[in-house]
């Protein structure tokens, strides 16, 4: 079995250092912002200034599971969907209108994607295996997935998590792009797994690609875990509209739309099964089309 | 335990557009680093593959549009898959790595929006890196496990190390793995803002050695389990061992002057291939030839291997850093080594670095036998890979 050991997200939503997040989440407003905690208290303030948005938000999540476990990781694995677009971008400005042959790097090291990993393991100073995965809709899903390849394998502080920040280009790619009425938010969640139990255990996460029946794909899911459709006490679900369950809400309506956000619903459905006296949590979604992630968490 | 076979391989880059014209290149001593063609290369000496997207789609026939990047992952991924085929009872995956996906076609979009030209929001759906990914995946018609690794120039290795987990946990029986770059504006500038370029053909392990000269390409395995090739009835080319991924944890773009995660991935491999060092034949190093690289790289192989080094080199000098790519065109140089034999040179080099010492193979050698090749590949973020194959 794998256990979750402990949840920390940085999101629109106010989650940070919350004993539980499912007492106080809040449809969020079409102009929400990012509720941030104080950086300075994780990251040292000449670092801080040249950290993005994604970075300062990551780093922080992750730090805050290490102090929550105090054992050093034994292996760290990130999701990001559309990595460090601000820095992306940032350099792209700069190298197209580059007037002098001396370009400054700092935008460019801090634009590939496991600059988010890396600089966590810079934070912590730690060695393990470390991974960035990254497969649009389902970046999550594919770090979750190795994260508990890795608890297999016999690791017992495995650092898995997702993050990804909106910049205000991609507006401009709204509707024919990327399909949503919602706000583009930004959002870091970060969860320790590992053997030992705790209350909330993350029982199987599968991912499917060409996915033309939908509740098909989640009838097969249950059934290879022995569940029924009446055994799930709430699904959290994107992309898809279900009424064949008792109890659902939609994760996009409290994450707000970025391609890894399912991390958040993860993080809403443990600390449901933490607080509410349920047994099964599934993770529906379907944000892109044929894209399909499963995620099933249990007491 | 499920062994890991290697059932096939492909690659493409500036010294052939596949495995048979690399290997001729490797034989003849031949560099694919030349002065770049194109707007954004010509002030570089780059390994640079000289066909537009548009010639490489026709040439082989491919089926996929988009980035340079998924063209060029979807040509070596066909050569690897040549003698696969799709079949329902073999679950089949994707894994594949990028430094920065698409952004060679992103990149000429977003100039039209910075110089208020016409901007065709359309040419950013090859943008994300997951992307090339399913490009490469719907090329060979396989609709399973997918999933795109962007650890920066050890991406590919490492996609290689999660595709032999993978199939060692039992959830896919057969993948395909490796990594793929196509040369972009962005990394080009990217490097040059760091002032790791070598204006001279780069010369890893040289004592004079400046910096690295940039390439592009893609490289790609399959890998299949026993049970797998009884079905599959693939001709086996190599196995894969042994890999391991470490965090240098020094600096975001530096390597520790000790090697500290270097030693640690090839450590560890060695540990999961249940190996002792002397049992190397061959190391293909990392070896970019920037001062700092191969300093840190030496001195972590002086820690593993202590007094008996393995003959080792660089093929960095033949086709350029390839970045994402080059943990897999890497490991079929490898497997190259292995079935024909040969120790394959690094190219330009003179004089031993005077801190270490270690003395690369400087000219192509034909040996009895070489069992077993060590391959390094380390990224930006201390991101530091190790893979071992053998016969």
């Amino acid at each position: 079995m794998i256990y979750v050991k402990t949840a920390s997200s940085i999101s629109h939503q106010n989650s940070f250092q919350k004993e539980s997040i499912w007492e106080d989440l809040h449809v969020l407003k079409a102009d929400s912002v990012v509720i941030s905690p104080d950086y300075k208290n994780y990251i040292p303030a000449a670092a801080l200034r040249r950290l993005s948005p994604v970075l300062r938000m990551a780093m922080t999540a992750a730090q805050e599971c290490q102090k929550a476990v105090e054992v050093e990781f034994d292996a760290i694995s990130v999701g990001t969907a559309l990595g460090c677009l601000k820095d992306t971008e940032k350099f792209l400005q700069t190298f197209i209108s580059a007037a002098s042959e001396t370009l400054s790097p700092t935008a460019f090291i801090q634009s590939t994607h496991n600059t988010i990993g890396g600089q966590i393991s810079l934070a912590l100073g730690n060695h393990a295996y470390n991974m960035t995965h990254t497969q649009n809709s389902l970046s999550f899903e594919v770090a979750l997935i190795d994260a508990m390849m890795c608890c297999r394998e016999g690791k017992k502080n495995v650092l898995v998590g997702a993050a990804d920040e909106a910049i205000d280009f991609l507006e401009l790619l709204r509707n024919e792009l990327i399909k949503t009425d919602r706000q583009f938010t930004s959002g870091a969640s970060f969860f320790v797994l590992g053997s030992e139990p705790t209350k909330v255990s993350v029982a199987d996460c599968s991912i499917t690609f060409n996915s033309i029946d939908l509740s098909k794909e989640v009838d097969s899911f249950l059934s290879k875990n022995d569940l029924n459709h009446s055994d799930i006490d709430l699904v959290l679900h994107a992309g898809i509209e279900l009424d064949s369950f008792k109890n659902s809400m939609n994760y996009e309506d409290y994450s707000g739309f970025h391609y890894s956000s399912s991390a958040f619903a993860f993080h809403i459905g443990h600390d449901f099964l933490k607080s509410v006296n349920a047994n099964n949590v599934l993770i529906i979604n379907a944000q892109m089309n044929e894209k399909l992630g499963l995620t099933l968490l249990k007491k | 335990m499920i062994e890991i076979f290697v059932t096939g391989y492909g690659a493409i880059s500036s010294i052939g557009n596949n495995v048979e014209e690399m290997l001729q290149s490797l034989l003849d001593e031949k560099s694919g680093i030349q002065k770049g063609k194109l707007p954004h290369s010509e002030k570089q000496l780059v390994g640079e593959i000289h066909f537009t997207n548009e010639e490489l789609i026709k040439k082989f026939g491919l089926k996929t549009t988009g980035s340079r990047t998924g063209i060029l992952g979807a040509i070596a991924a066909k050569e690897a898959f040549a003698n696969h085929s799709i079949n329902a009872e073999i679950r089949t995956g994707v894994i594949s790595g990028t430094s920065v996906g698409g952004m060679d076609t992103s990149e000429i979009e977003y100039r039209n929006l910075l110089e208020e030209k016409p901007h065709n929001v359309a040419n950013y759906q090859f943008h994300s890196s997951g992307n090339s990914s399913e490009q490469i995946a719907e090329e060979l018609g396989i609709d399973g496990f997918i999933n795109t690794i962007s650890t920066a120039c050890s991406s590919a290795a490492n996609s290689i190390m999660m595709g032999a987990r993978m199939i060692r946990q039992g959830m896919v029986d057969r993948v395909v793995v490796g990594g793929t770059d196509g040369l972009a504006g962005f990394t080009i500038n990217g490097f040059r803002s760091l002032m790791i370029f070598d204006e001279e053909w780069c010369r890893p392990f040289d004592e004079s050695r400046k910096g690295l000269n940039l390439g592009e390409g893609a490289g790609f395995l399959v890998l299949e389990s026993a049970k797998s090739i009884e079905k599959s009835e693939s001709t086996i080319l190599a196995r894969l061992r042994g890999w391991s991924n470490a965090s240098d944890a020094y600096h975001q773009t530096a390597s520790s002057p000790n090697g500290q995660g270097a030693t640690l991935s090839m450590t560890e491999a060695l540990s999961v291939a249940g190996m002792k060092p002397e049992e190397i034949d061959y190391i293909n190093a990392h070896g970019t030839a920037t001062p700092n690289n191969d300093l840190s790289e030496s001195q972590a192989i002086i820690n593993v291997f202590g007094s008996k080094i393995p003959p080792f080199s660089s093929t960095k000098a033949y086709t350029g850093h390839t970045l994402a790519a080059s943990g897999g065109i890497e490991a079929v140089i490898a497997i190259l080594a292995i079935q024909k034999g040969y120790l394959f040179p690094n190219l330009n080099h003179r004089n031993v670095i005077e801190e270490t010492k270690l003395q690369p193979i400087t000219t192509i050698q034909k040996v009895n036998k070489i069992r077993v090749v060590l391959s390094n590949s380390f990224g930006f973020g201390g991101n530091n890979s190790t893979i071992i194959l053998s016969e």
